[in-house]
């Protein structure tokens, strides 16, 4: 058993430990900082989507993501290289067993109605992010609290159930950001239509599916950033506009670029194509409590079929690593390479008749449709796997009947994952035994074993070795089919700096950009 | 015209704009996944979708939830939008701003070809030109308008890069790129409507050029200009007001797809998300809109053709 | 019926419209076996091949032969819409000789409620029908018959009060004929040509309604090779394989000129007097 001394895990040493390789470089050269910041001027965003929801504790996809960013900020917030930094806390320790969790706030800190920022205001976030009616998706991630209590105005005392050394990691999800008390408490609608955070931005407009406009916040608690004075975030529904839009000059970058554009923006005059390798994936559930997926061969020969090389060509156009059946790649911290698995017909056919189907099975493949690339995946799997016997047949339906009907009530669907912060924060969210989403109902204690002593310990060796662990489990046992993981890809004109793709994909951090010569005036 | 035909019309509409109203609302009662599902997503909780539910009024029976919507409809207040929490009114009324101008543009365009054209053909019928002309009808009712779009977009936008592909720029911003954008939907909207009424007007035409009084009036010696121009022309607007009135229906539909397809944030596209997004009073707004239109567009019609046809009355 | 199809070939319209047809149903039933591969056969490398001599009409975006998968959309397009039809005109025709045998109040009511149905734009019914029903091409199929009912009524019931005051009528009562008599041999002839004229040009916008609720990914599903779908599934592609696009877009358009030009060539046979 491992009992680490206490610590003082102060910001910036906290991460230490977590520092994780950089599998792809930017495509671009230009780094964060070339030249020094320059203060002033307005950048326009553009998004695929619209930013329907305000509030941040309900956001839920990317334009929402990146608006609530402008405005609202968290504890901490998480660097490119997925390690935690200080946002509104400035400092914070555990105690030894890492279930007491104290977070100093800095001094001085506002909202955007001038009304001071608190250690109630976190608490009253908090409760509000518990409360199941709440239904905010940060519920079950950030961290096993048990209840969040003011000490002062500016500490913040986080009393786990459990022991949690990712704690500061957790609290930059990006739904934790923090909302005064008096709405936490009262009534929390107000936040669908203005914005009282304590971001680098204030909002000065919203139209959710055209146009959303922020201005710099001057009470800003670092008076040297934002460096921008205007941000405007604008919705382009269709990818082509959208790359004409930065192309020409229109818009300053796009946040996420369509594959299928991706190569007009690399040779684009003036333009900066953007990639990162992330740990998004798309899978196939396999309802593993009843047959046929109860049948580990049965799992093990889909498995087999799949030619992972070729389906990151297909769902991905290239821009995208091939799977292993484990949900983290290179672009997490712990990591383990594994050798990879090649698509084998024979085998796959003879392993599938051991388990009892010597002419094949008949199976239902359930895509939504949202996003496209699950119908893809679904189309290309079906094709894959029929040599060996697997004869099926594929069903999509709209997203919303999908969530109603399907979603972790079906054996056998498409399911589509963005990257989380943490390797405990994938396994929790999808494969132990009591995750949230828990949708191939695995329940392997081994699993569950591992990655429960691995989240008690800030042993780095410790970690590696029992995440490596539960990896291999993973990628013996094959609870889903995890064949592709994307390419994050964006891209911005030459005159903007300091953006750095974050391979989080929900992360921007956009008070760190700033418009270099170049870049044009607008009123 | 007479005041009691006014008022049959006037009642007309309004019967038809609560059938619409009432139709809309039993379908969208049996749509699967209601708003609560859809603006949850995969952080659904039975608590909180019920609050969700509650807070919506998706719980009230649904004759309940009806009557409730016609009471505010009656104060002018169209709801709030079960997506973005907007009022529903405000936003509408710009998305259909957006289409009315769309659809005017469209209208004005074909105008200008669709009359010509008709006339064209008629005076050269059974040439190649009026053979080229009914080809060109042919096509047009027979593809559909995300067909053209798709075309128009692989060779104007893509190919040929005249034209910007998708997108919408307001008038107030840019009046140039505005109407850059707007070159490719009106070209889709249009060629449908060309196609009827060049048609129309073709064979209008021909019935006036043979008719005893175009007859009379080039024996007497008027120049043939004169005779197309006064007698012709006038004559010939009357289908054209037909069509339009017998199009607009399938136009609002098509507006949907072109809407959908050059990213146009009218009406149209306002619809297709709220349908999908199970936003209730969205898709009522937009269903008694569209039939709103298309109602008011046939008395329009009818008025029109009175007072060009004096030989018309209503009582 | 021969002399009707005799004049119908002598039509221009007639004649090119049953030509195309006939090459459609070729398509519909030997499609699948004259197709050179599978149409969901996927091939990596041959992505985005173009059209030449491994595939005439070049690959998709998964390698699948276009020309294969076209011969296999006839077969998903053409049999649904002509079932939509086929139920629109039946539901159609129920209610619009009910009307039009009803008379007065009822007629007037009926056909009030009809007309404020048809001020739904039939896109936007079927949109809202199929949304309810689930996607699928056998729903979008259904949708699209419950959205013509409404235009197919207003259509039998003219053609129906016509018809019971035709002079024809009033001599078959005078010659003391049965009423079953009357309907059968002197109504429904002549009842008959303007519905199969309307329903025939109906197909034409079936076809053309069901590829575009395919294309908005609410009729057919993939991996059908329905038409409207596959463009809708390559449009991301326009600037690299725009074939894949057009293709399935003539296809559509090819379809729904054949159902115009019939209907169209049908109306001058069945009625010889009508001028174009």
């Amino acid at each position: 058993m491992n009992h680490p001394t206490r610590r003082a895990l102060l910001a910036g040493t906290a991460g230490a430990a977590l520092q994780p390789q950089r599998v792809f470089a930017q495509a671009t050269p230009s780094q964060v900082g070339a030249g020094t910041p320059r203060r002033g001027g307005t950048l326009r965003v553009s998004v695929d989507q619209a930013a329907s929801v305000l509030n941040p504790l309900l956001t839920r996809v990317n334009p929402e993501y990146l608006v609530s960013e402008l405005l609202y900020s968290g504890l901490t917030r998480l660097r490119p290289d997925m390690t935690a930094e200080p946002d509104l806390a400035e400092s914070w320790t555990a105690n030894d067993t890492l279930t007491e969790w104290t977070f100093r706030l800095r001094d001085n800190l506002r909202f955007h109605d001038s009304s001071p920022c608190t250690a109630k205001d976190v608490a009253a976030t908090f409760t509000a992010i518990l409360d199941p009616k709440t239904a905010s998706p940060a519920r079950t991630n950030v961290g096993p609290i048990k209840e969040v209590v003011a000490q002062d105005d500016r500490t913040a005392l986080f009393r786990l159930s459990a022991p949690y050394a990712d704690m500061p990691a957790a609290l930059a999800y990006t739904n934790a950001r923090i909302i005064p008390a008096a709405i936490a408490t009262g009534d929390l609608s107000r936040l669908s239509r203005e914005a009282v955070g304590t971001g680098p931005f204030k909002l000065v407009s919203f139209e959710p599916d055209r146009r959303v406009i922020v201005a710099r916040n001057e009470a800003f608690y670092d008076p040297a950033r934002p460096y921008l004075d205007r941000v405007e975030v604008l919705v382009y529904p269709d990818p082509t506009a959208q790359s004409s839009a930065l192309i020409s000059g229109d818009i300053d970058l796009i946040a996420g670029a369509g594959q299928s554009e991706y190569q007009r923006l690399s040779t684009a005059h003036g333009v900066a194509a953007l990639r990162v390798a992330s740990g998004q994936f798309l899978n196939i559930n396999m309802g593993c409590q009843q047959p046929p997926f109860s049948d580990i061969s049965v799992r093990r020969a889909l498995a087999m079929t799949v030619d992972r090389t070729a389906m990151a060509g297909f769902v991905a156009q290239g821009y995208g690593t091939p799977g292993n059946d484990v949900p983290v790649n290179a672009a997490y911290h712990f990591f383990k390479p594994v050798p990879q698995k090649q698509s084998d017909i024979a085998a796959a056919k003879k392993l599938l008749a051991e388990a009892g189907f010597p002419n094949g099975i008949d199976l239902t493949l359930i895509a939504s449709d949202t996003p496209g690339s699950r119908t893809q995946l679904a189309i290309a799997v079906r094709e894959m796997a029929k040599p060996a016997g697997f004869r099926i047949q594929v069903q999509t339906m709209p997203h919303a009947t999908y969530l109603d009907q399907v979603w972790k009530k079906g054996n056998f669907y498409v399911g589509f994952y963005n990257m989380q912060a943490t390797a405990d924060a994938i396994f929790s969210l999808l494969y132990t035994s009591t995750a949230a989403w828990n949708e191939t109902h695995w329940n392997n204690a081994d699993f569950d074993a591992a990655v429960n002593a691995a989240r008690v310990t800030t042993d780095e060796a410790m970690r590696r070795d029992l995440y490596g662990r539960a990896q291999q489990l993973m990628y013996d046992d094959v609870p889903s089919v995890i064949p592709t993981f994307f390419d994050l890809l964006a891209a911005r004109r030459d005159y903007m700096q300091g953006y750095v793709l974050h391979p989080r994909g929900a992360v921007f951090r956009l008070d760190l950009v700033w418009l270099g010569p170049g870049a044009p005036t607008r009123g | 015209m007479s005041g009691a035909w006014l008022l049959r019309r006037l009642f007309t509409v309004v019967y038809t704009m609560l059938v619409v109203s009432l139709l809309v609302f039993a379908i969208t009662q049996v749509l699967p996944a209601d708003a609560a599902v859809t603006l949850l997503g995969e952080n659904a909780t039975p608590a909180a979708l019920a609050a969700v539910r509650l807070r919506l009024g998706l719980n009230d029976p649904a004759w309940r939830q009806y009557v409730h919507w016609l009471l505010h409809l009656a104060h002018g207040d169209l709801g709030v939008s079960m997506r973005t929490g907007q009022p529903v009114a405000p936003t509408m009324l710009t998305a259909l701003g957006r289409s009315l101008l769309l659809a005017g543009l469209s209208l004005g365009f074909m105008l200008l070809i669709a009359v010509p054209l008709g006339v064209l053909a008629a005076l050269r019928r059974g040439r190649p030109i009026d053979l080229l002309v009914g080809l060109l009808s042919y096509l047009g009712v027979s593809v559909p308008e995300f067909v053209t779009a798709t075309l128009l977009l692989i060779v104007l936008a893509d190919h040929l890069q005249w034209l910007p592909a998708t997108g919408y720029v307001a008038p107030s911003e840019n009046l140039v790129g505005s109407l850059q954008h707007l070159v490719l939907p009106v070209l889709t909207i249009s060629l449908i409507l060309v196609a009827h009424v060049s048609r129309m007007v073709r064979s209008e035409t021909i019935d006036i050029l043979h008719s005893d009084y175009v007859r009379a009036a080039r024996l007497k010696g008027l120049p043939p200009r004169t005779v197309l121009l006064r007698h012709t022309l006038r004559n010939a607007l009357l289908p054209v007001i037909t069509i339009v009135a017998l199009d607009v229906g399938y136009l609002l539909g098509g507006i949907i797809v072109v809407e959908e397809i050059f990213a146009i944030p009218g009406i149209g596209r306002e619809l297709f998300v709220a349908i999908t997004a199970r936003d209730l009073p969205t898709v009522q707004a937009g269903a008694l809109i569209m039939a709103g239109t298309y109602a008011v567009a046939n008395t329009l019609a009818d008025i029109a053709y009175a007072l060009l046809d004096p030989r018309i009355r209503y009582d | 019926m021969t002399d009707t199809l005799h004049r119908l070939l002598r039509t221009p319209q007639g004649m090119l419209g049953l030509v195309l047809l006939f090459v459609l149903l070729l398509a519909c039933v030997f499609g699948p076996t004259l197709a050179p591969y599978d149409p969901d056969a996927i091939d990596f490398l041959g992505r985005f091949a173009v059209p030449g001599a491994r595939h005439i009409l070049g690959a998709d975006q998964l390698g699948r032969d276009v020309f294969s998968r076209l011969l296999a959309g006839a077969r998903a397009t053409v049999p649904l819409a002509l079932a939509a039809t086929l139920l629109g005109a039946a539901a159609g025709a129920v209610i619009g000789t009910l009307s039009a045998y009803l008379g007065g109040l009822w007629d007037e009511a009926i056909m009030r409620t009809v007309d404020a149905v048809m001020a739904i734009p039939g896109l936007l019914l079927a949109l809202l029908l199929v949304s309810t029903f689930g996607g699928g091409a056998l729903n979008a199929a259904l949708a699209i018959g419950i959205a013509f009912a409404p235009g197919m009524a207003r259509v039998t019931r003219s053609v129906a009060l016509t018809a019971r005051q035709a002079d024809y009528v009033s001599a078959a009562i005078a010659r003391g004929e049965s009423g079953g008599w009357i309907v059968l041999r002197e109504m429904l002839p002549n009842v008959a040509a303007p519905v199969i004229i309307e329903a025939t040009i109906r197909v034409a916008f079936a076809v053309m309604l069901f590829s575009t609720l395919s294309f908005l990914g609410l009729g057919a599903q993939p991996p059908l090779a329905e038409w409207g779908l596959m463009v809708s599934e390559a449009r991301p592609f326009l600037h690299q394989a725009p074939w894949v696009i057009v293709v399935p877009c003539c296809a559509i358009a090819l379809t729904a000129v054949s159902f115009n030009l019939l209907g169209d060539g049908l109306r001058d046979a069945l009625n010889p007097r009508d001028e174009q």
